[in-house]
């Protein structure tokens, strides 16, 4: 009776080993593989090129502004959300998920805004909302003024901590 | 990042650790903002659109600051998509033109990761070893842990615990490296070492729960391996270890309880196995408890106790294989892979952390256990891929269609506009601007050059010298006499006086009038380009047009010719999906069928041996 039982416990001594030892890689079912991958590379080209197109549609380079957010550290400053106006026109109001936050503060630039303007001067206004030092509520604007001209037109919203003062500053540079 | 990583690599996921290895090693100043952008969706594990976002800035060329770490990141990307063919490509071709040395270390590194999730087990080897010492600290480790998963995928369990020994591992890492070492160590036959490394894990503080269920595994590990080798009280030790909150809390109590029965106590055995039996899993450690207990009670001498478990044994494995019938039933009929589909997220890349729920399905607590398989998980990844790929692809169709419209609006546009527009630049306005403002230049050129300050004399003032000297004309043709010699006189002081005037104003005028002159140059260059610009854009608008039509037609219909495939490979994966579903439910299945049958024979025997002790029953 009891070799019964062990011949069952066998299987299950097995087991604690097998997920960490090693990644097992997939053998089988080879051919879905293989059609999924080159089905992959086929779509992601296609992507590629449909966004291209939309790009040159809708935001001709004349035109085109793209406003990206960066941030560099963030201890000084827990970002919420990002509005965003453009000749006082609100045109993005922006509320970040942790894992937004999380690839920013890895370094990631998030595109907030794309849209068109004419050439000339436009006024930019940026308000960033979060938790400052010390877990207070933050809300702090940034106001430029751009110029458009010929081409796209980049410009970059910079959180960038200040060690002078502890506190956050806001930066805005143009491409 | 270590501890993410950590977590990657319990989960089995070999792509995705390899790639948030590369993470490490970010750049620490973006220079491209395109560069920049595709980093913010590779962080969110968003691999299809940092692949297409990252492919877009090279064709625009905006990536110059970062082109060759960006040919990196997008093989890295394609590891992490699941295109182990492209990325094994771009590596190979990365090798070919770089000579930067730690670049080729990490291109090797990723080559021996490519080949080993491949089963290419010799070649992943012959890469790994081409690697020289320019790597950053956490890929040291992540080199170390991919050699021994090669060597022990090759069998060769001492050069895997070998190569694990004395690795430098940034924080979060030595623990996963250790337990590592440990197996490799049992596996090659060196049970005194491999114990001692797992029993020092075994003990050690974990912060966090990834390194709880670590410590808890190195310690159901030791305690089966010692439970094998004939040392159930060393076993006792470790299995005691694992946390009752822990994963493997099912797996150490059946454990805890066979050491017990193994030296003899079988009262003390019953302890973990009734527990167990009361948890009410399915995994099959909680399945053989219910055959355990009444095992334990019957080499207690209690056979009545003994009898009565195994009836229960016989209505649990009953209950439990109709179970598993209907949800072999629901797995056939379709229903798993409708519940799959349901998972899809609308994110690309990643994986499926929570399972599709299931809760409506009959017995599809089943069917979750079954998906929580890596196997499974592996080939689910592809399914919910293609689910992703047909939705971006629907997408794009939809977009499509109002693209079309909106070329046809603009070229409507423009054969409205166009005929208006030629018209005036036809008028050639900006060349006649032009003529007028050298004629004035010239104008202010010739008042300089003489230096006569009547050039610029105002309208008026030019209305009183003409006055003035029509006056004096009159008054030269009246007879001289004192009255009109002293108009005469009166005249010319008040024609110097003006000119006077005049003259006094003329530097600043001059200055004035040169400066206006210059200021109007530019605007006139600015609109002398508007025209050329506009005359460009008219000659090339027809050909713009009928370009984006070509293209949005080339576009449509390579997304017309793709979505069945993509259906068609989905519908194969699905099956597949469903085949392994099926073998792991008919696996689980036979399990209980065998359990049913031993519970049936062994409640036949106490039967018989109660109806053997005479005086006992009636």
């Amino acid at each position: 009776m009891h070799r019964l039982y062990r011949g069952l416990l066998a299987a299950l001594v097995l087991w604690p080993w097998l997920p960490a030892a090693a990644e097992t890689p997939p053998q089988a079912h080879q051919g879905v593989q293989d059609a999924v991958q080159s089905l992959k590379q086929q779509v992601l080209e296609l992507n590629r090129d449909l966004f291209l197109l939309e790009e040159e549609l809708l935001f001709p380079t004349n035109t085109q502004v793209s406003v990206f957010v960066s941030m560099d550290v963030g201890e000084f400053f827990q970002l919420d959300s990002v509005q965003l106006k453009i000749d006082g026109k609100e045109v993005a109001d922006y509320l970040y998920t942790p894992r937004e936050l999380d690839a920013l503060a890895r370094g990631g630039v998030q595109r907030l805004h794309i849209g068109n303007l004419r050439n000339g001067e436009h006024e930019l206004v940026a308000f960033f909302t979060g938790k400052g030092p010390k877990g207070r509520d933050y809300r702090r604007g940034a106001t430029t003024t751009i110029t458009k001209g010929l081409g796209p037109k980049y410009v970059e919203l910079r959180i960038v901590d200040q060690t002078r003062n502890y506190q956050p500053e806001f930066a805005v540079k143009e491409w | 990042m270590a501890g993410r990583t950590l977590l990657l690599c319990l989960l089995g996921l070999a792509s995705l650790s390899a790639i948030h290895a590369s993470a490490a090693d970010k750049p620490h100043q973006v220079l491209d903002l395109d560069y920049g952008e595709v980093l913010f969706h590779f962080y969110q594990e968003d691999y299809f659109t940092a692949i297409t976002h990252l492919m877009a800035a090279s064709e625009r060329e905006r990536l110059p600051h970062h082109r060759q770490e960006a040919e990196m990141l997008l093989g890295g990307l394609q590891l992490s998509y699941g295109m182990l063919d492209q990325a094994q490509t771009r590596f190979e071709r990365l090798l070919d033109t770089d000579s930067d040395p730690a670049l080729r270390d990490r291109v090797w590194y990723y080559l021996a990761k490519v080949n080993y999730q491949r089963g290419h087990y010799r070649k992943a080897q012959r890469a790994l070893e081409q690697i020289g010492d320019h790597g950053a600290p956490a890929l040291g480790a992540e080199r170390a842990l991919l050699a021994a998963n090669i060597s022990m995928a090759l069998g060769e369990n001492a050069h895997a615990a070998q190569s694990l020994r004395g690795v430098r591992a940034p924080a979060g890492w030595k623990e996963y490296l250790e337990i590592n070492r440990g197996i490799a160590l049992l596996r090659a036959g060196n049970v005194a070492a491999g114990r001692a490394v797992l029993d020092d894990l075994g003990k050690q503080p974990a912060a966090g729960e990834e390194l709880r269920a670590l410590r808890d595994r190195a310690n159901l590990g030791l305690g089966y391996q010692l439970l094998r080798h004939g040392d159930p009280q060393g076993a006792r030790t470790y299995l005691n270890r694992v946390r009752m909150q822990g994963p493997f809390v099912q797996a150490a109590l059946l454990g805890a309880g066979w050491a017990d029965a193994e030296q003899g106590d079988f009262q003390a055995a019953l302890t973990p196995w009734m527990a167990l039996s009361k948890i009410g899993g399915h995994q099959p450690a909680a399945q053989e408890a219910r055959l355990a207990v009444p095992y334990a009670l019957a080499k207690l001498g209690d056979g009545e106790q003994a009898a009565a478990y195994y009836e229960l044994a016989l209505d649990y494995y009953e209950r439990e294989q109709k179970n598993i019938d209907l949800a072999i039933e629901n797995a056939r009929s379709g229903t798993l892979i409708a519940r799959l589909a349901q998972a899809d997220t609308g994110t690309s890349g990643g994986w499926l952390h929570d399972n599709p729920t299931l809760r409506d399905v009959p017995s599809g607590r089943y069917l979750v256990e079954v998906l929580s398989g890596n196997g499974f998980q592996e080939s689910l990844k592809d399914y919910r891929d293609l689910g992703y790929l047909a939705g971006a692809l629907n997408r794009w169709l939809d977009k499509i269609a109002i693209y079309h419209d909106m070329v046809d609006m603009r070229r409507l546009a423009y054969e409205r506009r166009a005929p208006k527009v030629r018209q005036r630049l036809a008028r050639q306005e900006v060349t006649e601007l032009k003529r007028r403002w050298l004629q004035f230049n010239t104008h202010i050129d010739a008042a300089r050059e003489e230096n006569d300050p009547l050039q610029l004399a105002t309208t008026q003032e030019n209305q009183h010298w003409a006055r003035l000297a029509d006056i004096q004309t009159r008054l030269d043709a009246l007879p001289q006499t004192s009255a009109y010699a002293q108009m005469r006189e009166k005249a010319a002081w008040l024609k110097g006086v003006l000119y006077w005037q005049i003259q006094a104003d003329y530097p600043i005028r001059r200055w004035e009038n040169h400066k206006q002159v210059r200021a109007i140059e530019p605007l006139l260059d600015e609109a002398s380009a508007k025209q050329t610009a506009i005359t460009r854009a008219l000659a090339q608008a027809r050909a713009g047009f009928s370009g984006y039509d070509e293209r949005i037609r080339t576009l449509h219909a390579r997304i017309l010719a793709l979505l069945p495939r993509i259906e068609a490979a989905r519908h194969a994966s699905g099956q597949h999906l469903q085949r392994l579903a099926l073998e792991e439910l008919e696996t689980r299945k036979q399990r209980l069928v065998s359990y049913r049958s031993q519970a049936r024979y062994a409640l036949a025997r106490s039967y018989d041996q109660l109806a053997s002790t005479p005086g006992e029953h009636p």
